[in-house]
């Protein structure tokens, strides 16, 4: 008798028959299949009438769910595509447009074994709050010190990846939340290396620069449904007003920032180097290992950048903003940690980054949603899906560049403004290289120096 | 370990290999440099180390030896935050103020804030400048510090550096002498997929069961940390394929124990303790009572298919190798799973089963297998064990006995030495001695050692005419001479051979002499 079952990440089949997908390893004198193909082998092995032994799934018990989930029309629309698609496929739904209770309801329609994939762990305690409230149910979590696996499990990319060996054959149907991480060719092994026949990708940026999100449906399935801000604008999502404020470098700083430019630009003139695209560029920082003056000319470019992105001329413009705006709950972003802990030192602004401890960080969040904080500075960590409540104005100090980013920040200033537009501003130095950073981040232009 | 961006390599025609620290002047000065620094910095901030680290840099050594060293020495230092005031709390004060007051958007504000704070924490204003970021990775103290040697330091950066390369390893395959078991416990506990096949040597290929699918670094983390398993060993060579991140080829990788044994840090290596008491008082039994049988504990891994064994000895006489295996506690499905296992060995095996630990009746076991089981209780009986080598002996040599009999060779050669023709068709020298005595080539005369082709001792035989005497005597020594100068070993049984006497006058070879037929 054919007989499969899990084998670390993959599947194994003994018996007198090769399957679609199969492939012969001569290690273990059988067949391994990729996870992701399982119901497909079923199919297969069904269609066939082929009696076999399936020892591959490995489930928590089923626990009954008591769902209070109401969807908006177009969240209902989202779900019935999804569903067309045999409950596999990617949603892409502008951020604060209730990615998640399409997700909530979709599982406790389908009421099976459910892993879902989140980039951080804030989304962790986020997605587990949710599934209480309107799930009724105690979620299991995979990451950050937590190993409990429950019929419904909220688990990181990174942990998800690295216990996939184990958690892979415990799963019927997974949810990737900011599904373009997947993309990435470490994290789509997730994809691979797990069972679930149904899959559900959500995010606010289907497309990555770096075009890899072309994989994305033959591991979780075809975008089925997509909405953009401005079709949600008005009816569901409060609408914002942007503008940018170019600033000049002080006599000091421009000095310097030439300086520091015109070696680095020598330097690629001299060689001959062309830097068009993020690859050149990775190239070029390659170089930069063997090769001394490679590596000053790249120093001064980042001392020159450093100048402009903390630009004192900034910190006064946006010390006069916050005056001015002082009654508006304001985040300030920009990506540079040190100059995060500038601002905040500078203004007595609560502070998150990489190294905020969890509680001091849950704590800011909790005080500033009571509003007893006004503001917060930040770095990347509030990136993605982490509730931030009710911000009104927001300021962004400096950026790497992507359209992604762009987008949900923005998104995180539309949340729950209620009655009122939200204010977003673009602090940008003029003439220097952050203006081609900024602009790339609009229109993905390529790299300019 | 290294974080990749540390990681310095030298690349060339498909070959990739870790830019090593040589114990040059040059390392070891920035080696010492970093030590004394951490060691005169105790008690200090960390972004002081940090700058001294980037000074370096800037005198032009390479950043990423520069700071792959800093990286270690930060793991032998224990750094913690200054715990006069909590920052947290410090932080926590500051901000509800800002929060009551509002941003500090003006140095007269910010002023204001910081004193209310300072003044309610009884503190100065300076003292909340500084500790409101005191936790900071950058800000906090260095309190222990445990120096290396600028040796030790290098060695162990070697290391860091070789596994660091393997964290993009696709496949890496190796062969060693010593501590298989520990090898083989450790690819198993980190989920590898080993395959053994001989070339020269019994070699292990490493990968994971993902790998059949395509080329992938998903088990390069595991195989970095089963190197120090294998380098532990006196000797090994690593062969390894390396998916290099930024240009996306393959590159190989190759370190021997004979080149690069000095320049990487040797874990400790336990010592071989045995599993359990009954095999140690087993080994100490045995050799006690001088059978002749070599033991060895831990032999070299027996290939079984693809998969290998290690069994716990393996004795060794007269060309005569028997692995033994000794199972103590066992369940039904433990043993046959083995047994399937050793179904797979082209090799001979004597498994000792335990009798009172078994957990399942025994009745059926012995039945459908040819494998070779004896039971014990309490302790290994020595009788049966070597009743079973010695039915294996005797086996073997009527096995040898017979397989050289079926063997025509034909032999060219003037001269032919047993050992050698013995090892080059891989049977023991007593059993060709044996099988030739028996049924000898023509043309050859059997000597104690070699066969010889008569028109040898012909030619033999003419030198010595020569050099007689008229009274037909040559001196003993000179007649050895000559014979063993045309490459035989058995000077005394040739001169008999060709009907020579040898006339003694007293015991002293020197003065014997030899005389014609």
């Amino acid at each position: 008798m054919i007989r499969l079952w899990f084998d670390k990440g993959t599947i194994l089949l003994r018996g007198e028959v090769g399957t679609p997908y199969g492939k012969w390893d001569p290690r273990v004198d059988s067949y391994r299949i990729k996870a992701m193909h399982y119901g497909d082998v079923l199919a297969y092995l069904k269609e066939s009438k082929l009696a076999f032994q399936d020892d591959v799934p490995n489930l928590p018990p089923i626990e009954h769910l008591n769902p209070t989930v109401e969807l908006r029309s177009y969240q209902k629309e989202a779900l019935d595509k999804w569903r067309q698609a045999n409950m596999r496929g990617i949603l892409v739904l502008p951020t604060a447009a209730g990615k998640t209770y399409v997700a909530l309801k979709a599982i406790s329609q389908l009421e099976k074994q459910t892993l879902i994939v989140v980039p951080t762990l804030d989304l962790i305690d986020q997605w587990r709050k949710r599934l209480s409230d309107h799930l009724n149910t105690e979620a299991g979590a995979v990451g950050g010190g937590e190993n409990t696996v429950k019929m419904i499990t909220v688990s990181t990319y990174d942990s998800a990846y690295l216990q996939a060996e184990t958690l892979g054959n415990r799963f019927l149907l997974i949810v990737f939340d900011e599904v373009h991480h997947l993309a990435s060719p470490s994290y789509m092994q997730i994809a691979e290396m797990y069972i679930a026949p149904y899959r559900m990708g959500l995010t606010a940026t289907y497309e990555r620069s770096d075009e890899r999100h072309e994989l994305l449906p033959r591991l979780v399935g075809d975008p089925v449904y997509t909405v953009g801000v401005e079709e949600l604008a008005g009816e569901h999502l409060s609408p914002y007003t942007y503008e940018k404020i170019f600033v000049e470098l002080t006599p000091e700083e421009q000095r310097a920032y030439d300086n520091n430019m015109a070696t680095f630009r020598f330097y690629l003139r001299e060689k001959g180097i062309v830097l068009r695209s993020p690859e050149d560029f990775q190239k070029f920082i390659m170089t930069t290992g063997r090769d001394r003056r490679a590596r000053e000319a790249l120093l001064s470019r980042n001392r020159a950048l450093k100048i402009a992105l903390n630009s004192e001329a900034k910190l006064r413009l946006l010390a006069r903003q916050l005056e001015a705006n002082r009654n508006e709950k304001t985040l300030i972003f920009t990506l540079h940690n040190d100059l995060v802990y500038a601002i905040s030192h500078r203004f007595l602004i609560p502070a998150i980054t990489y190294q905020t401890p969890k509680e001091e960080r849950r704590e800011i969040l909790e005080n500033f949603r009571k509003s007893e904080y006004k503001a917060i500075v930040t770095s990347q960590v509030l990136d993605e899906g982490v509730d931030v409540p009710d911000a009104s104005a927001g300021y962004i100090l400096s950026g790497t560049g992507s359209t992604r980013e762009y987008i949900q920040r923005l998104g995180r200033l539309l949340r729950k403004v209620e009655g009122k537009r939200a204010k977003l501003v673009e602090i940008v130095s003029k003439e220097t290289v952050e203006v081609g950073i900024s602009r790339r981040r609009r229109h993905k232009k390529p790299m300019e120096t | 370990m290294l974080p990749s961006e540390l990681l310095a390599v030298w690349k060339r025609k498909g070959d990739i290999w870790p830019r090593y620290a040589r114990a040059t002047e040059d390392a070891m000065e920035v080696a010492n440099s970093l030590i004394k620094a951490y060691r005169d910095h105790v008690g200090e901030k960390k972004s002081i180390l940090k700058a001294f680290a980037a000074e370096l840099e800037d005198e032009g050594h390479e950043y990423r030896f520069v700071r792959g060293l800093a990286y270690l020495l930060d793991r032998r230092s224990r750094f913690n935050c200054n715990d006069k005031i909590s920052p947290v709390e410090l932080r926590r004060r500051i901000f509800q103020e800002t929060g009551k007051l509002g941003l500090a958007t003006t140095l007269e504000k910010r002023k204001k804030i910081t004193e209310i704070v300072a003044s309610e924490l009884k503190i100065t204003s300076q003292t909340v400048d500084d500790f409101l970021y005191a936790d900071l990775d950058n800000e906090l103290v260095l309190e222990e510090f445990e120096p290396p040697t600028p040796d030790e330091l290098l060695k162990e950066y070697n290391l860091s550096l070789t596994q660091t390369l393997l964290f993009d390893s696709t496949e890496l395959s190796f062969t060693a002498s010593g501590n298989w078991q520990r090898i083989f416990h450790t690819v198993k506990r980190l989920g590898l997929i080993y395959e053994v096949y001989k070339e020269g040597r019994i070699w292990v290929k490493i990968d994971g069961p993902a790998s059949l699918f395509k080329l992938t670094r998903r088990y390069g983390t595991s195989t970095a940390k089963l190197l120090p398993a294998i380098i532990a060993n006196p000797e090994w060579t690593i062969e390894a394929k390396i998916l290099w991140r930024y240009t996306n080829e393959i590159c190989n990788f190759k370190l021997e124990s004979s080149k690069h044994h000095t320049l990487l840090k040797s874990p400790h290596q336990p010592i071989i303790s045995f599993d359990s008491v009954v095999e140690q008082e087993f080994a100490e039994q045995f050799q006690a009572l001088k059978t002749g049988w070599q033991l060895k504990r831990e032999p070299e891994p027996v290939p079984a298919g693809k998969q290998v064994i290690i069994p716990d000895f393996s004795l060794e006489r007269e060309g005569v190798k028997v692995y033994l295996e000794i199972v103590g506690f066992w369940t039904l499905e433990y043993l046959l799973r083995k047994m399937e296992k050793l179904r797979k060995v082209d090799a001979n095996m004597l498994i000792v089963v335990n009798e009172d630990l078994a957990c399942e009746k025994l009745a059926d076991l012995g039945k459908n297998t040819r494998l070779n089981i004896i039971y014990y209780r309490n302790k290994v009986l020595l009788a049966p064990v070597l009743r079973y080598l010695e039915k294996a002996s005797q086996g073997t040599r009527v096995a040898q006995k017979e397989f050289l009999k079926n063997l025509s060779v034909v032999f060219t050669e003037p001269i032919v030495e047993y050992e050698e023709f013995a090892t080059r068709i891989g049977v023991p020298t007593e059993a060709v001695k044996a099988a030739l005595a028996e049924k000898p080539p023509e043309e050859y005369i059997v000597m104690p050692s070699s066969l010889v082709r008569k028109d040898k001792l012909e030619q033999i035989k003419e030198r010595i005419e020569k050099q007689m005497k008229p009274t037909g005597r040559l001196a003993l020594p000179d007649a050895i001479r000559i014979i063993e100068s045309e490459g035989v070993a058995d000077a005394t049984k040739s001169l008999e051979t060709l009907g020579y006497k040898i006339v003694w006058r007293g015991i002293n070879a020197e003065k014997a002499e030899i005389t014609k037929p």
